[in-house]
C-alpha cells in the first residue's frame, strides 16, 4: 500500500526574528518494507534546505534563513510504499529459556547498552518496575502483555503533558499522549533487560482522519533471534503496516521532529503543526495527492484483525502445551 | 647570614609525618635547593614583604584573575602567587614525564575502545556499569572516528608526593583542564620579582606550551585540509578561566571566538569575519560537552554552535578535546588505571595510583563506613575540589551526614586513604616569613597525531591555610613557579 504524508508547520512570531535555525527529523526512513517514492520539502522564505544525518543515521534537514522575518511556513510531502508484513511466526509464543539467558549475557548487554540504560525521560520513579516479566512465557508474550497493561492503565489525553514530562509525573496523573506511553513502555522493557528504543513516525488511522494531527510514537524492542519489533502502547497494537517509521533513539529527545534556535527580542510565538496520512492505491502515479477514491480497511477493522490474530496464536500455544503434556513418552 | 636566615625561616615547622621538599630528615637543605636557599637567606623579611606586594599588583594589573563559584558574591580574585619556586631535578622529572604520557596514551586507547568495540568490558577488565551509569558517556560518540584517532588531546594529571617520597596520581583531568596560563604567568612574575636567581639555575622554558598546542591542533586537522584554521572557543568573559582562554589564543596567534561568532552550513563550520565567512577546521573548545550544540545537547545552551556536532560527526571539524572524554575523567575509572595501562599498552604503570575504594562495591562500602575517619570521600564527577570530605576533620554529626549521603548514592562516591601531601617552603603574609605548606603538582600533556608533548614544568598548587590539604584555587589555594632542571 502507498501512503501520502503531508506535514505542515506554521510559525508566527510576535517580534521580528533576526536569526533562526531549524532542524527537522520528519522524513520516513527507508527500510526493507518501507520505500520512499517521492519527497519534497519547502519553506515560505525560500531558504536553502541543508541535508544531513543525525547520530543514528536518520536523515535530517536544516533551514537557516538569512534574513529577518516574522512568520515562516514549512511543508513536507512524502510518498511512501509499505509492504505487507506479518510479524507473527510460530516462534513468538514458544517459551525459549535460551532467550532469557541470551539477554542476561554480558555480550548482549554490551551490544545493546545504548537501548538498555535509562535517560532523564525514562527513569522509573523510585526504581520500581510496575510490570515484571513472567519467564514462563515468551519475551514476545510479555511485551504484548506490557503493551496491554499500559494501554489499560493509562488514559490518552492531549495537553496534560509536554515533551519534558517525566515518568513520575505521567504515572501520577495517569494521563498523557503517545510519547508518555512510549517512554513508560521502553523504561519497563529495559528494566526487564529487553533493549527498547523510542520510535517516531506517522500512524495511518483511516483516510479523512484528522483529529489528532501530530506525529506518532511507539516502541521497538529487540527479541533474540527475531530482531526489532514495534509495539504501540497508546493503541495496544503491534506496529505493522499503518506505522510509518521516521526515526528511533533512546527517548523523545533523539527523535524530536523539530528543533529550533531562535534569536529574537520576544520568544512569543504561535505555532501550528498538522500531519495528514492518506492511503492510496499503489497503481497511481507518484504525485502527492490521491487521484482515485480509495478506502483501505477501516482502522477499527484492522484492530479487530490484530486481536483475532493474537487470539489464534494463544489458542495454538494452548494446543501445543496440551500436546506436550499428553504425548506418551 | 645566619641571623637573616633565622628571621625568614624562623617559623618553619618541620614535621616528620610529611615529606619535606626542601629539607631532608636531618634538617639540612637538599642539594637542589641549596643555592636558592642561600640566595633567599640573603634577604630580609621586609624585602620579601615588598616583593610579595609587587607580585600581587603585577597579577592584578595584568587581569590574571579567576572567579569562585558558590560564593555569595561572585568576585574576580587573583590566584595567589608564591615567591618560593618548586624545583624538580632532571631524573625525577623524567619519571613524571614518561608516567604522564603513558597515562594519557592509555586513556586515549580506553576512550576509543569504549566508543567502539568495548573489548575491555567484554574481557571483564572493567565493569559495563562504569560507562552505562556514567553521565559523561555520550551515546552520540559511539562509532565516531575523531581525526587522528585522538580524544584526550589535552590532559592535566594531578600528582602529589606522599610521605614515602613517591609520586602518586590523584586524578587525570581530560575534559578541559585549566591552569596552564598560570604556569607561564608564574614564570614571568618570578622573573620580574627575582630575576637574579635564574642566573644560578638552568630551568626549562615553559613558554613553548602554546607553540606545541598549536602544532598538536594542526596535527589533528580534518581530512582534505592543508593548512587548518584553528580557533579557541570560550563560553565568554564570565567563565572562571576566561583569562586563560584569551591567553592561549593570543599566544598561539589564533582567533578567540564565542559560539555566536561561528555558524554551521552544510556540515562545515565557519567564522564570521569582516571579510566574510572563513572556514574553521580545528577548535580548541573550552565549552563543556553539554553546551556545545543546542541541537544535539542542552537545547537551551547559548554558548555553543547549532549544528557543530553534526559537522564534527561528518569529519569536517576537529574538536579538542573530543566530546565524551569526560567518561574517562570519572574518578571511578581512575581506580582501574593500572589495569587500563596494562591492557592497552602491555606496560607496568610508571606512576602510582592511590588505593581507592568504590562505594558501589559492597565490601568496599563496608570498609568505607567503618573507617570513614581515616579516609577522604570524593564525589566521582565533581572537579575543582567541590564536595570533598576529609574524614579526620569531621565531627560526629558530620560523619553521620556523610555516611547517609554515600548510602543514598554509592555509585557517586569513592574513598581514598588520607594522603600526606608533601610540604614546601611558602611565603606567608601574616608572619612575613616562609612556612611549610602542602603542595601538589598539575602536569600538562598534549596528544596529537604523531605528536606528543609534556610541558617541562607545571602548576605547583599550594594550600595556603596551615595544615590544609585541599590545594584547589576555588578552595583558597595559591601556586608556585615550577622549575624542571636541564641537568
Amino acid at each position: 500500500m502507498d501512503y501520502i504524508i503531508k506535514y505542515r508547520a506554521e510559525n508566527k512570531y510576535e517580534a521580528q526574528v533576526n536569526e533562526a535555525l531549524w532542524q527537522f527529523l520528519i522524513k520516513p526512513e527507508e527500510s526493507a518494507d518501507q520505500t520512499i517514492r517521492a519527497s519534497e520539502f519547502t519553506n515560505s522564505l525560500g531558504a536553502a534546505v541543508e541535508e544531513s544525518t543525525n547520530t543514528y543515521g536518520f536523515e535530517i534537514v536544516r533551514i537557516h534563513p538569512k534574513k529577518p522575518f516574522t512568520e515562516i511556513l514549512f511543508e513536507a510531502n512524502y510518498l511512501v510504499r509499505k509492504d505487507q508484513t506479518n510479524p507473527f511466526s510460530a516462534l513468538d509464543n514458544v517459551v525459549n529459556t535460551e532467550h532469557y539467558a541470551a539477554v542476561e549475557s554480558l555480550d548482549f548487554k554490551i551490544r545493546y547498552e545504548r537501548f538498555l540504560g535509562s535517560t532523564e525521560l525514562t527513569i522509573l520513579p523510585s526504581g520500581k518496575i510496575p510490570f515484571i516479566f513472567d519467564k514462563q512465557r515468551s519475551i514476545f508474550d510479555n511485551l504484548q502483555g506490557l503493551n496491554t497493561y499500559i494501554f489499560k492503565n493509562f488514559q490518552f489525553k492531549q495537553q496534560v503533558t509536554t515533551v519534558t514530562t517525566t515518568l513520575e509525573e505521567f504515572i501520577n496523573q495517569g494521563q498523557g499522549v503517545c510519547q508518555d506511553f512510549t517512554h513508560l513502555f521502553v523504561a519497563i522493557a529495559r528494566a526487564n533487560n529487553i533493549p527498547a528504543r523510542y520510535t517516531s513516525g506517522y500512524l495511518h488511522q483511516g483516510n479523512g482522519y484528522f483529529e489528532e494531527s501530530q506525529m506518532h510514537a511507539w516502541a521497538e524492542c529487540y527479541i533474540p533471534e527475531k530482531g526489532w519489533l514495534g509495539f504501540d502502547p497508546a493503541n495496544d497494537l503491534i506496529a505493522l503496516q499503518n506505522h510509518i517509521k521516521v526515526a528511533h533513539g533512546k527517548d523523545y529527545n533523539d527523535c524530536a521532529p523539530i528543533k529550533g534556535v531562535i534569536f529574537s527580542n520576544s520568544a512569543k510565538n504561535d505555532t501550528n503543526y498538522t500531519v495528514e496520512v492518506i492511503a492510496r492505491k499503489e497503481s497511481e502515479p507518484d504525485v502527492f495527492h490521491p487521484l482515485q477514491e480509495f478506502e483501505p480497511l477501516p482502522f477499527k477493522q484492522q484492530l479487530d484483525m490484530q486481536l483475532q490474530w493474537q487470539q489464534q496464536q494463544q489458542q495454538q500455544q494452548e494446543q501445543q502445551k496440551q500436546q506436550q503434556t499428553y504425548t506418551p513418552s | 647570614m645566619s641571623e637573616t636566615q633565622n628571621s625568614i625561616f624562623a617559623s618553619y615547622e618541620k614535621d616528620s609525618k610529611f615529606y619535606d621538599e626542601i629539607f631532608d630528615e636531618k634538617g639540612n637543605v637538599k642539594k637542589v635547593y641549596q643555592t636558592l636557599f642561600d640566595l633567599y637567606s640573603g634577604h630580609s623579611s621586609q624585602d620579601f614583604a615588598k616583593l610579595n606586594e609587587k607580585a600581587k599588583a603585577s597579577f592584578f594589573n595584568q587581569g590574571i584573575t579567576f572567579q569562585v563559584y558558590n560564593d555569595k558574591e561572585a568576585k574576580e580574585k587573583i590566584f595567589p602567587f608564591d615567591l618560593f619556586p618548586r624545583i624538580i631535578g632532571q631524573k625525577e622529572w623524567d619519571v613524571i614525564e614518561r608516567g604522564v604520557l603513558q597515562r594519557s596514551k592509555a586513556l586515549n586507547h580506553f576512550i576509543w575502545d569504549i566508543y567502539h568495540d568495548k573489548k575491555i568490558i567484554k574481557q571483564g577488565i572493567v565493569p559495563l556499569d562504569l560507562i552505562s551509569s556514567s553521565e559523561n558517556y555520550l551515546h552520540q560518540m559511539i562509532g565516531i572516528d575523531p581525526p587522528g584517532g585522538i580524544y584526550n588531546h589535552v590532559s592535566g594529571t594531578d600528582l602529589i608526593k606522599h610521605s614515602d617520597g613517591k609520586y602518586y596520581v590523584l586524578e587525570d583531568n581530560i575534559r578541559c583542564p585549566s591552569g596552564v596560563s598560570y604556569v607561564v604567568c608564574n614564570r614571568t612574575a618570578l622573573k620580574r620579582a627575582l630575576f637574579g636567581v635564574f642566573n644560578h639555575y638552568n630551568a626549562h622554558s615553559v613558554t613553548d606550551y602554546a607553540q606545541n598546542l598549536l602544532e598538536m591542533m594542526e596535527s589533528v586537522k580534518p581530512r582534505g585540509v592543508d593548512e587548518p584554521n584553528c580557533v579557541v572557543i570560550t563560553p565568554g568573559v564570565y567563565n572562571s578561566a576566561y583569562y586563560e582562554h584569551s591567553y592561549l589564543a593570543k599566544a598561539m596567534g589564533v582567533e578567540l571566538v564565542e559560539g555566536r561568532d561561528l555558524f554551521v552550513e552544510n556540515d562545515f563550520v565557519y567564522m564570521q569575519t569582516i571579510r566574510g565567512p572563513q572556514r574553521v577546521d580545528v577548535i580548541y573548545r573550552r565549552v563543556d560537552d553539554q553546551f556545545l550544540d543546542p541541537l544535539e545537547f542542552k537545547p537551551e545552551s547559548m554558548l555553543g554552535v547549532p549544528g557543530l556536532f553534526s559537522a564534527y560527526k561528518n569529519g569536517n571539524v576537529c574538536l579538542v578535546n573530543a566530546p565524551g572524554t569526560g567518561v574517562a575523567d570519572d574518578k571511578a575509572v581512575y581506580t582501574y588505571m593500572p589495569q587500563i595501562i596494562k591492557y592497552y599498552l602491555g606496560e607496568e604503570p610508571i606512576l602510582n595510583n592511590v588505593q581507592t575504594y568504590h562505594c558501589s562495591r559492597p565490601d568496599d562500602m563496608k570498609f568505607v563506613l567503618e573507617n570513614i575517619d581515616k579516609l577522604v570521600i570524593k564525589p566521582v564527577d565533581e572537579a575543582g575540589g567541590y564536595g570533598i570530605s576529609i574524614g579526620n576533620t569531621l565531627t560526629k554529626d558530620e560523619i553521620q551526614k556523610v555516611k547517609k549521603t554515600i548510602m543514598a548514592s554509592p555509585r557517586k562516591y569513592i574513598a581514598q586513604p588520607i594522603m600526606s601531601l608533601s610540604v614546601h617552603a611558602t611565603y606567608i603574609e601574616e608572619s612575613e616569613s616562609f612556612e611549610s605548606r602542602h603542595v601538589d603538582l598539575r602536569t600538562y600533556c598534549l596528544l596529537g597525531a604523531n605528536k606528543d608533548f609534556v610541558l617541562k614544568g607545571g602548576l605547583t598548587r599550594v594550600a595556603l591555610k596551615k595544615g590544609n590539604l585541599i590545594v584547589n584555587s576555588s578552595q583558597g589555594g595559591g601556586s608556585k613557579d615550577t622549575w624542571v632542571l636541564k641537568s
